[in-house]
């Protein structure tokens, strides 16, 4: 239990409590029961499926449920469906965790189903060129949206960063990288002590620079501008000096290539 | 001297034996994924207070073992729950510290932890396929209790946590992953059984571990995040496999654990004010007796049970707490 406040309740209104729960937990062992002895008797059915959409809602941690959940649909939903109805149906699952997510940003069981759903997104709708990759292009960039939205709501979730990385990582249709780089700089802008996007920063920086796509002598003088910025800003604050001893730490390496290279064509 | 300066242990240990008493409250029933952890939680942080009794040894055991998944071949975290790992080392935990672990299959066990290896050395949580640092210390630890972790292939799972390392020496949940205090630990405690710690950035690390310490006392589990008890252990069992539990103030750390103890019915919460659970019981527990509390049991920082057991078992790895206080 994270951040939940101790309230001092008297004995009568613990008790009250108490009583009002009885109807609620009655069902909710009923529900749990019952779904619990459908998926030992390997029932596949759409009610079932709809079951674990009931007791989802009110519990998104119950693993066994989302597994029985993925059951559902491998064995019963998915065999007589079209691809067509097949990405309909991950799009609403997508769409029914959305709501859940935003309740329990931090529920690992959400986000692991997400990237099921996204696993199992058949290519199509066409048999070629860029209508393939039509559906799961479709998934991917709302993915991306979603987890925008998330990292707006709480912009250190580390879930959400976590999925992030994902999805950019898995996209039908890669993103240029620099996108990336820009993304951050907005996240920083908005709050410079947020380390998260300092350290999403720094692997985007380095896959940039190792793959020569950016210069890094002249990135880091850039760099080094912002995080002085940032310094003035709060001068107490961890996030941007951990970043600061990443620059020059990594700045040693480039910079030496830099200057050998540059030896190099002097002596040419 | 106030209740907050002292560990009221006769209330903990009250607090954690009442646990099983909630049938009446929804949010018990709403907890049933974690029970096997609970169970756990609770029995070590008794261990640890010299309270041992205070469970049922063989109720304790006919939970662990109704939980068993005879599909997979492994525990659920309740009855007619699916296998996890993270249920799994739980109750292989539990098992061993009530000298039990003849009641399963441990071939059997061992193979089902095995198979969720991946090809790029990280370990997922059950058939479904998340993968987590996590899982690897789960697997590593739990291999290790079974006397079957000659059956791992130790360089392809350390090279994956080699690629989970950071600039700042921490460690995330996955490859690229932002460095945060309970991975550090699982990635660490994972390294410390296979007998890899040169594979951590010790000075950098044990430095990103201390920074975790806040002017209150309490320790976060990333930068500028707010502090919280259940860091008290990730924190310090890292650096006490490290061998630098004096980097962090243990007098204000201490003090911040007690401050979060719920004086009237026990139990010790995220951070003063707030409601007890037995998570943060236990971690707040393992904390203190690491900080060299006095009158508690030594709790071993790498497997997270009692150290006399670990010995016992012939497991032992060179960490160091901070010298147990007489008074």
């Amino acid at each position: 239990m994270h951040g939940v406040k101790r309230v001092g309740q008297s004995k009568e209104a613990l008790g009250a409590k108490k009583q009002r729960e009885q109807a609620k937990i009655k069902d909710y062992l009923a529900l749990t029961d019952d779904l619990l002895s459908r998926k030992k008797d390997k029932d596949w059915s759409k009610e079932a499926f709809d079951l674990t959409t009931r007791l989802l809602q009110v519990n998104p941690e119950f693993y066994t449920i989302w597994n029985y959940r993925r059951s559902i649909m491998l064995n019963g939903l998915f065999p007589p469906s079209s691809p067509e109805e097949i990405n309909s149906l991950l799009a609403s699952e997508l769409s029914m965790t959305t709501a859940a997510l935003k309740a329990h940003p931090k529920v690992y069981w959400i986000w692991n189903h997400r990237q099921w759903c996204l696993e199992n997104v058949p290519e199509g709708p066409g048999q070629d060129g860029a209508d393939f990759h039509g559906w799961r292009k479709a998934n991917w960039d709302r993915e991306l949206y979603v987890v925008e939205k998330m990292l707006d709501a709480d912009a250190r979730n580390f879930l959400a960063w976590n999925y992030r990385r994902y999805v950019l990582a898995s996209m039908p249709i890669q993103r240029p990288k620099v996108s990336e780089l820009t993304y951050t700089t907005r996240k920083i802008e908005t709050n410079f002590s947020n380390f998260s996007a300092w350290h999403q920063r720094s692997k985007v920086y380095t896959s940039l620079w190792d793959s020569g796509s950016l210069d890094p002598i002249k990135c880091q003088e850039e760099e080094f501008e912002l995080v002085r910025n940032a310094m003035y800003t709060d001068p107490n604050d961890q996030s941007v000096w951990m970043y600061h001893r990443w620059l020059v730490g990594s700045g040693k390496l480039y910079i030496t290539v830099g200057a050998l290279r540059q030896l190099n064509s002097t002596a040419l | 001297m106030s209740s907050e300066s002292q560990l009221l242990i006769p209330l903990h240990v009250s607090y954690i034996k009442a646990l099983g008493d909630n049938k009446d409250d929804l949010a018990y029933h709403m907890t049933t994924h974690l029970r096997m952890n609970a169970i756990y939680w609770g029995l070590t942080a008794l261990c640890i207070m010299g309270h041992k009794e205070a469970l049922d040894r063989q109720e304790t055991i006919d939970f662990v073992m109704s939980c068993w998944d005879e599909d997979a071949g492994a525990f659920g975290a309740h009855p007619d729950h699916d296998a996890h790992i993270l249920s799994t080392l739980s109750a292989i935990q539990i098992l061993v510290t009530h000298d039990a672990l003849d009641m399963i299959d441990v071939p059997r066990v061992a193979k089902y932890i095995l198979s969720l290896q991946q090809p790029s050395g990280v370990f997922a949580g059950d058939s479904f396929g998340e993968t987590d640092t996590r899982f690897i210390y789960c697997a590593v630890n739990a291999l290790s209790l079974l006397g079957h972790l000659s059956d791992l292939d130790v360089e392809k799972t350390v090279s994956y946590i080699r690629r989970c390392k950071n600039f700042d020496g921490g460690f995330g949940a996955r490859i690229g992953a932002e460095s945060h205090a309970a991975q550090v630990f699982v990635c660490v405690a994972a390294l410390a059984i296979l007998d890899k710690l040169d594979e951590v950035d010790q000075q950098t690390l044990s430095w990103w571990l201390a920074e975790r310490q806040l002017p209150n006392g309490g320790l976060n589990g990333r930068p500028e995040k707010l502090e919280d008890v259940c860091y008290s252990f990730w924190v310090l069992s890292s650096l006490s496999i490290l061998n630098k539990i004096s980097w962090i103030d243990s007098e204000k750390l201490t003090s911040f654990i007690l401050s979060a103890q719920e004086s009237e019915n026990g139990g010790i919460a995220d951070r003063p004010g707030d409601m007890p659970d037995v998570f943060h019981t236990h971690f707040g527990v393992a904390g203190l007796s690491l900080l060299g509390y006095p009158g508690l049991a030594d709790l071993d920082p790498v497997y997270c049970m009692p150290a006399d057991l670990i010995v016992s078992k012939g497991l032992r790895k060179s960490w160091k707490a901070l010298e147990r206080r007489t008074e």
